[in-house]
């Protein structure tokens, strides 16, 4: 009778296994298996131009085979060209035969002559592909991208993974990096600001000797300053307009926007043989049309965080700010915010979306703001408070 | 086995705001930009009414063919039933569509072969070969799946959306309001998924109104959904095709948790496969409920014949997936809400109070 039963139910639980099952391949990707071997694992992008050509270099991620001492990531770069970037896409495929797999790139560099022109019409394919995460850092260098991605970085393997440890959470909080996505700045270049900015990383020779791979194991080492090792730095930060190249902020105006986007916490500035630490801040950028000015305002909060004269033990422990060390502050960041400003105003660049703000709470004084605002006067609130 | 009315409220609060995520979001956006919310504002109490009338319709306890052939005979009923069916499939075409195109986006990192979509319609001629009882433990089981997924995308994007991207209210004008309204209306036929579960569940007091209600707060989520989407995206929400599996993707604790998010985001694509199929489902009832006896095995090649003619219809349009979306919202963007409310009123004025014998 059992047995009957379980005969007379079987379609049904054969099709519900069946179903089962084509769910789980379907969800877990099955149907879609890819040859690792002709797969080519893109860690960073960099774009130069050359003219009406494209130039993309792929950093493109090897495994470092089966030696067990070795640790950390060995990439290869590869060249292509074309007149877009999908060409060069192509072109990569096609010296190679390896299909770029652009799901694991974070990283989208711009050269400098990319730069220069609309750098939509770099972005343009990363936007589009619904395989590019829009999440992907955006970043310019001087000279040329393929030169940058190229060198060899004295803290990594992989110059990509070594320039992912710069725009870090910790490196933006220090207020020396202002950090991009992809999404954020299409959000710029298309929003009504028509601006955007990237961190701007230069490479620098690494001073000293012999220096190990960070992801290596100890003892071994991958070279010198004289093979050509090098460090790289994203303290300043380019400003776009139009998605151009308008500008590029030195640290100190890097630190004032990353101030008034309120990004800062724990980063450092100095002034007179002392460095103050900011533990807390807020900033805020608007403009204020009733009585025409653009109002910068920063309340932050300090501590001195060290000096190049000894202190005695009570000052060391209570690291309070005399009324002149705060005046010294407010009066350096008022200067770093005067700055930022007039850069970014002789720029046209509306970095710190202050149209936004006009279109989103008075839409009807748009249209007579938007090209008048660079000429309007500054006038910035800086409120410096000392914490023990 | 009958519904119950918990499992139709589990429906209409969780599972409907979730079929609506894909491309609904993106084409309000590039109609209405700012003012993406007002053209649902406008679609969700036409469609809670709706419902309320179609829940309202099964204190009479017949299923729809019952109703009609009561009125109109058994070739009226057939014919009314025939062509409710053929308005269901029509209305499946856009999420089968949208479906497909999210497999192929978001669960491949390169594009794969086409015919990766191809097993839907065994899961759902499966489907569509079960009784309805196993629908309503399907709404058991989707309806909380669709709160964690909506829930953890919610939480996970919040922080990055700036809802002042809203702003300024009415930027886009009537013009903008309109064109949004006219492109929702091809997303906007939930109470038509409910006419083939007539008699299939026992009216209980109130069942309609707490129908209404369950679909508005539903909506109110989609809404919630919806802000959110443009909040992070801004500008460029016009191009975010898949964005619910996108949005969470900008929460910073990823880099230490790991792409935890896909948790949330496996659980609505699981609960959407569903939703898509549903149309199929019910118009296989309603055909199925017009043949003379029905038996097991008729339900079953009806099932499989409906599914094989979608998959065929799917792939002979496979490259004209815009177009075709653009007719839907566009020209014949009328055909759904018409029907959809017609088929409402019908059986709201077919359906009678049963007396208890």
């Amino acid at each position: 009778m059992k047995v009957k039963r379980f005969f007379a139910a079987l379609p049904g639980r054969l099709c519900l296994f069946l179903a089962a099952a084509v769910v789980l391949i379907f969800f877990s990707n099955d149907f879609g298996l890819v040859d690792i071997q002709k797969t080519a694992i893109v860690l960073a992008a960099g774009i130069d131009r050359e003219g009406e050509e494209f130039s993309l270099t792929a950093q493109i991620a090897v495994p470092k085979g089966s030696d067990r001492t070795a640790g950390g990531t060995s990439s290869v770069e590869i060249e292509g060209k074309g007149e877009t970037v999908p060409d060069c896409i192509r072109d990569i495929y096609g010296k190679t035969g390896w299909v770029p797999k652009l799901v694991f790139c974070d990283l989208v560099l711009l050269g400098e002559s990319a730069a220069r022109e609309d750098v939509f019409s770099c972005l343009d394919f990363f936007l589009r592909n619904e395989y590019v995460p829009n999440s992907c850092r955006l970043a310019v260098c001087e000279g040329s991208a393929k030169d940058l991605l190229s060198s060899q970085s004295a803290v990594d393997d992989t110059s990509a993974l070594a320039l992912s440890k710069l725009f870090s959470d910790a490196a933006q909080k220090s207020g020396y990096v202002m950090t991009t996505s992809l999404r954020e700045f299409a959000e710029g270049y298309y929003g009504v600001s028509g601006s955007g900015y990237m961190p701007y990383l230069r490479a620098l020779p690494q001073e000293g000797a012999q220096t190990e791979a960070s992801g290596g194991q100890s003892g071994q080492k991958t070279g010198d300053a004289s093979s050509g090792q090098t460090v790289y730095t994203a303290e300043e930060t380019a400003v776009f307009s139009a998605g151009k190249l308008a500008a590029v902020l030195p640290r100190e105006q890097t630190f004032a926007l990353s101030l008034l986007h309120g990004n800062v916490y724990a980063g450092t500035f100095g002034a007179d043989g002392e460095t103050y630490v900011v533990l807390k801040e807020k900033g805020s950028a608007q403009a204020d049309l009733a009585a025409p000015a653009v109002r910068f305002s920063l309340d932050v909060r300090l501590q001195l965080y060290g000096t190049r004269d000894a202190s005695a033990p009570d000052a060391i422990a209570k690291s309070i700010l005399s009324p002149a060390q705060r005046a010294r502050a407010e009066a350096l960041l008022r200067s770093y915010l005067a700055g930022l400003w007039e850069q970014t105003a002789a720029a046209g660049c509306d970095v710190l979306q202050l149209r936004t703000h006009i279109y989103r709470t008075s839409p009807a004084d748009f249209p007579a703001w938007k090209d008048a605002l660079f000429s309007l006067p500054l006038l910035s609130e800086v409120d410096v408070k000392s914490v023990s | 086995m009958k519904l119950s009315s918990r499992q139709i409220l589990f429906f209409l609060a969780a599972v409907t705001p979730v079929g609506k995520l894909i491309l609904m979001p993106p084409q309000l956006a590039a109609a209405a930009r700012g003012d993406l919310l007002l053209p649902v504002l406008a679609q969700l109490p036409v469609q809670a009414a709706l419902v309320f009338c179609v829940l309202l319709a099964a204190r009479d306890g017949r299923t729809l063919h019952e109703m009609l052939a009561r009125r109109i005979g058994a070739w009226g009923a057939a014919a009314v039933s025939a062509a409710l069916a053929l308005f269901l499939l029509y209305a499946a075409f856009v999420p089968l569509i949208e479906q497909k195109l999210l497999v192929q986006s978001i669960f491949y990192d390169t594009l794969p072969s086409y015919v990766v979509f191809a097993p839907f319609f065994v899961l759902s001629a499966y489907l569509c070969s079960r009784p309805t009882a196993g629908t309503g433990r399907l709404f058991d089981v989707l309806a909380p799946l669709s709160l964690f997924g909506m829930a953890g995308i919610l939480l996970f994007s919040v922080g990055e959306a700036d809802f002042g991207a809203l702003l300024p209210v009415g930027a886009a004008g009537a013009g903008g309001f309109l064109q949004g309204a006219r492109r929702a209306c091809a997303w906007f036929y939930d109470a038509a998924l409910l006419l083939p579960l007539l008699g299939r569940f026992d009216y209980k007091k109130g069942l309609a109104a707490k129908g209404a209600a369950a679909y508005l707060a539903g909506g109110a989520v989609l809404l919630a959904f919806l802000a959110t989407f443009y909040g992070v995206f801004g500008d460029i929400a016009v191009i975010q095709v898949f964005a619910f599996a996108k949005m969470s993707h900008f929460f910073a604790g990823l880099t230490v948790l790991g792409r935890i998010d896909y948790l949330f985001i496996f659980s609505l694509a699981f609960v959407m496969i569903f939703y898509a199929a549903m149309p199929i489902q019910g118009a296989v009832q309603l055909a199925a409920d017009c043949l003379p006896q029905s038996g097991k095995w008729l339900p079953a090649l009806l099932s499989c014949a409906v599914n094989a003619a979608m998959l065929a219809l799917l792939y002979a349009f496979n490259f004209y997936s815009d177009r075709i979306i653009d007719l839907f919202t566009g020209r014949l963007f009328f055909l759904i809400p018409a029907a959809g409310a017609a088929s409402a009123l019908l059986v709201l004025l077919l359906g009678r109070r049963r007396r208890e014998s």
